[in-house]
């Protein structure tokens, strides 16, 4: 069930965390890898997540795609209250918000790439059935790899699967797509295609959210943000 | 157009097509070894039933003196009869190559009446002619009759004659004359009378007209038919009322049948174990495509019918390739199940219910194997499904990893690796526990069927038994015998049939008394409870286990009216001796000679001084042609050893199917084991990389898996010793319920055990071959990059 803060507006920020914070136990004791995080990002806004590994960048994105829960804090998307949702209405409700772009691009290895594409629409059904390939076809034409849309993922190149992984990410047409790190496994002229289409969806008004070790990648974000031992340490502006 | 998941379905069975064979194969073992018996039960049930039904089986047998035509007018008119005639029954002896075989002869003045006791011709003439026979169908092979060729009878004294045979017909209420090794044929009264027979008919056979009577009913119409031939003058000695409508083996079949559905079920058991284990294998592999789905916005319900559908299809493969195959092997299994009742199989088509619901069981067997761990990927947050690392050590295994000293480093990997996914390891354990279970169950009962068979022939130590054609004096026959070499001992018996009179005036099948005589050496029944019968005894019997289960009254210490020569005599029940399946009562010969008035012999027991076939059969010619000589005829000899093999091959065919059950069983927990090795290799890819990357050699890489292995093998083994144990009471429970009562041994035998073990190491090591070679198949390089 979505609920609404009091003081939710549409001038409200897109995404607004307060004081958040993530514990996971371990054998080893319990690790903190979030604390009193408070971060807004408005619409429209392309926004990198920096810092060095075990930061919490990763967490920080799972929260941000429902896909972790905030061990502590408030967290709203669009409106929707996520600490509040069940699992059920967190999976329908990631389908139709948030697209998400992995690192190793996670495509399902026995669907061609249009397959790909289409299959959160099976899933989210906001387009009728006989929509969804032209749909596909037209998201993999706008990243520019329609040619490969009936190839499986083992015959495609890295750049090209990142692509793929994108289109599938915008296939319900969401309002937040999340990266992480997803110029990590490209070469550099490769991950620098792959940030010239992040920066025109953002030109189309999409909002980015990616998690990034890459300087280019930083540099081409609208803000950066930077994370160290789960804390919020600075943000930037470009 | 085809749905994307139904795309992803498909293409993940044909990527992972080394499991997704070992499933269908799997399923497909079980299903056919289940199918094959439902169906082959189906079809037999039917042929059993609409045959057995249409050849309108007598319903009472009432033995007379005489059946004239206005006794059986007498009986035809009561209002609960529906059909009646008359008929006899004659021993006799048939000519068949050395031996000489028992024939039964059945004479009835009309053949052609079609509502009582039908029979089918299938060969020659019918119905059989004056001075001709007819040969029953499944006394054909064994007696060597041909239709067109004649066959040599004798009745009693009189001289043997050739008679032509005419024609073969089936007789669906006689059991399979092969079986019994009798010869059963049919004749007109003039045939018998030539052979020196009388030409009366001395049974009244009768149908009832309602035919869905229990046979306590049917014995009261008996009763009733009894009092009205006794109000016509005549003189009823003894009354049979068969289980109605109910073909005499048919509970035999009906329970041997169901005990081996029981057994394909068990077997369905373990191929769901087999299940399981690939289908969690498959989900593991899968575990980050399923974070993966479910981060794009897939519910439960989308990844549970996803993975729910890929077990439905590879069900759905299984039962089409295994159902076409359980009617094929059904079709002639049926056939032979139809022969050893003496019942024709004219059809052969399986019911489509039998074969729907082999499709349904099929189906929804790898959807309700895997229907567990498909819950439980599904429960898995998304978070935890896209860290996966693939395999993940255990908790339990982190906190005790095991380091025994003076065992090698590799072997204490592979003890550990086997408990690694524990589930898994427990489902293959179990596996072929179970397999094993069978095995020795089986071994404990074939055991304990040898026992049974020991005993039951301990107390006939006479080599062969001669057949005597009409009661003949002790001394002629002393006599007869007495220049015969290589007789060790010769005695006499007589035996009469004898009736319970009930209390409530009916009358008890008949069964057969035995006269003992005093100090027998030959024959002395080994007693169950009671005591045994002492030569002074008088009004005393001891009686078989099996009549005391059919006569609840005739238990030791009890005392019951016994109709013996159409004379009531009261007798006290001193004990109830092991006899197997016969309903037998023995007397002291005595009291019995005396109180028959006879002292003659109707069987003389020979036991020989060598003990070899070839100089016994000499002997069994030497001691025809004695009695022959005498003027004494014989009417069958029977070998001690062929009866007791005889007697045992029918016990042990229960016991060779169970053999056969722990065969497939072994197969398939064989199949579980591969698979489980097979995924184990899969998942430590990287692992086995890294080993062979330090310095591992091949030799190494193969004994570890294979020792991996072997460790699954043997723990099985030793579950195998305790599950054996209510396996063993089962059998000998189930097999006391269709055969006769045998004693139980829960223990497994040291020879049982240690050829099961064996069995064990050469599955494991069969189980292991390929995945230990695919181990190696990778490069080291792409081993170490394998995520």
């Amino acid at each position: 069930m979505t609920s609404v803060p009091d003081n939710f507006s549409s001038a409200s920020p897109l995404i607004s965390l307060r004081r958040i914070g993530k514990k996971y136990r371990s054998p080893a004791g319990d690790f903190h890898a979030l604390s009193d995080l408070d971060l807004c990002i408005e619409r429209g806004e392309f926004v990198a997540i920096v810092g060095q590994s075990g930061s919490g960048k990763s967490t920080l994105l799972n929260l941000l795609a429902g896909i972790d829960r905030p061990s502590a804090g408030e967290l709203f998307i669009d409106g929707a209250n996520l600490c509040a949702m069940s699992q059920r209405a967190l999976s329908a409700w990631r389908g139709l918000h948030v697209g998400i772009v992995f690192q190793f691009f996670q495509l399902l290895p026995t669907l061609t790439a249009a397959e790909n594409v289409m299959l959160p629409m099976d899933f989210v059904r906001r387009w009728p059935r006989r929509e969804r390939r032209s749909r596909a076809l037209s998201i993999l034409q706008r990243l520019d790899i329609a040619e490969q849309a009936d190839k499986l993922p083992a015959a495609l190149s890295g750049g090209q699967q990142q692509r793929v992984a994108v289109a599938r990410a915008l296939a319900n047409a969401p309002s937040i797509l999340l990266a992480d790190e997803p110029t990590g496994n490209l070469d550099s002229k490769t991950a620098q295609s792959l940030l010239d289409v992040f920066a025109g969806l953002v030109n189309d008004g999409q909002t980015v959210v990616m998690v990034t070790h890459d300087a280019a990648a930083i540099r081409k974000a609208t803000r950066s943000v930077t994370l160290l031992d789960g804390r919020l340490i600075g943000a930037a502006h470009d | 157009m085809i749905d994307i998941r139904c795309k992803k379905i498909l293409r993940d069975a044909w990527l992972y097509r080394a499991r997704t064979l070992l499933v269908i194969i799997a399923v497909a073992i079980g299903m056919i070894g289940a199918g094959a018996l439902l169906d082959a039960w189906a079809i037999v049930q039917r042929v059993t039933t609409q045959t057995y039904k249409a050849s309108h089986p007598v319903s009472a047998t009432l033995h007379v003196q005489n059946a004239s035509d206005d006794v059986l007018a007498r009986v035809r008119a009561l209002p609960a009869i529906a059909a009646v005639r008359a008929r006899r029954f004659v021993a006799a002896s048939v000519e068949g190559g050395a031996e000489k075989l028992i024939g039964e002869i059945f004479v009835l003045q009309d053949w052609n009446a079609q509502d009582i006791g039908t029979l089918r011709s299938e060969r020659g003439t019918w119905p059989p002619r004056d001075g001709e026979i007819v040969v029953e169908t499944s006394s054909l092979e064994f007696s060597g009759a041909t239709v067109g060729g004649s066959i040599t009878l004798q009745i009693g004294k009189n001289p043997a004659r050739s008679l032509r045979v005419s024609g073969i017909a089936r007789d669906v209420g006689l059991p399979p004359g092969w079986m019994d090794h009798v010869v059963y044929l049919f004749a007109t009264p003039a045939t018998v009378a030539s052979l020196g027979a009388p030409v009366t008919l001395d049974e009244v056979q009768v149908v009832v007209r309602d035919t869905t009577l229990s046979r306590d009913a049917v014995r009261h119409i008996a009763a009733d038919v009894k009092a009205e031939l006794e109000h016509a003058g005549v003189h009823v000695s003894a009354v049979d009322v068969p289980e109605p409508n109910v073909h005499p083996h048919a509970a035999q079949m009906d329970s041997l049948l169901l005990t081996q559905g029981a057994f394909a079920l068990l077997t369905l058991l373990v191929c769901a174990f087999l299940i399981v284990n690939l289908i969690t294998a498959l989900l593991v592999s899968q575990t980050r495509q399923i974070g993966v789905m479910k981060a794009l916005g897939a519910s439960v319900r989308h990844i549970s019918t996803m993975y729910l559908a890929h077990a439905l299809l590879l069900g759905i493969i299984a039962s089409s390739i295994a159902l076409p195959v359980a009617i094929a092997i059904a079709r002639p299994y049926a056939a032979l199940k139809s022969e050893m009742l003496n019942f024709p199989t004219l059809d052969a088509t399986v019911p489509w219910s039998a074969i729907l619901l082999q499709f349904a069981v099929g189906c929804l067997l790898p959807v309700a194997a895997a229907a567990i761990p498909v819950a439980r990927a599904c429960r898995m947050s998304v978070a935890a499904a896209l860290r996966d690392p693939g395999v993940v050590t255990e908790r339990l295994y982190v906190r005790r990893r095991p380091a025994w000293r003076g065992i090698s480093r590799p072997l204490q990997l592979s003890i550990g690796n086997a408990f690694r996914r524990r589930q898994r390891m427990v489902l293959t354990v179990l596996a072929l526990a179970l397999g094993g279970a069978v095995f020795l169950g089986a071994d404990n009962l074939r055991v304990a069927v040898r026992a049974s068979v020991d005993r039951i022939f301990a107390g006939a130590r006479y080599d062969v038994l001669f057949g005597l054609g009409s009661a003949t004096s002790v001394e002629s026959i002393v006599a007869a015998l007495a220049n015969v070499p290589d007789i060790a001992r010769i005695e006499t018996i007589a035996t009469t049939r004898a009736t319970l009179a009930h209390d409530d005036g009916m009358v008890g099948d008949a069964f057969g008394v035995v006269a003992l005589q005093s100090g027998s050496e030959l024959l002395s029944p080994v007693m169950e409870s009671g005591r045994a019968l002492k030569d002074d005894d008088v009004d005393t019997i001891v009686v078989s286990r099996r009549l005391a289960k059919e006569e609840p009254s005739m238990q030791t210490g009890a005392t019951v009216t016994l109709t013996i020569d159409g004379r009531d005599t009261r007798v006290h029940i001193a004990g109830v001796f092991e006899s197997g399946p016969q309903l037998l009562a023995y007397a002291p010969a005595a009291w019995f000679n005396a109180m028959r008035g006879d002292a003659r012999a109707t069987q003389v027991l020979v036991a020989t001084t060598s003990k070899q076939p070839a100089l016994q059969l000499d002997t069994i010619v030497r001691v025809r042609g004695a009695l022959e000589r005498a003027g004494i005829s014989v009417t069958g000899s029977h070998l001690m050893r062929e009866t007791r093999r005889a007697f045992e091959d029918h016990l042990l065919m229960v016991v060779q199917f169970l053999g056969a059950m722990a065969w497939v069983m072994i197969a398939v927990g064989g199949m579980g084991l591969g698979s489980t090795m097979s995924l184990t290799v899969f998942e430590r890819t990287r692992e086995i990389g890294i080993l062979r990357a330090i310095g591992a050699r091949h030799r190494e890489i193969v004994t570890m898996v294979q020792l991996e292995g072997w460790l699954v093998a043997t723990l099985g083994w030793c579950v195998a010793l305790p599950l054996s144990l209510p396996m063993s009471a089962t059998f000998a429970w189930a097999f006391g319920k269709v055969m006769f009562p045998v004693p139980m041994h829960p223990l497994p035998t040291v020879h049982g055990a240690a050829i099961w073990y064996l069995l064990t190491t050469i599955v494991s090591l069969l189980a292991c071959a390929m995945p230990a070679r695919a181990a190696l198949r990778r490069s080291v390089a792409s081993a170490l990059s394998y995520e």
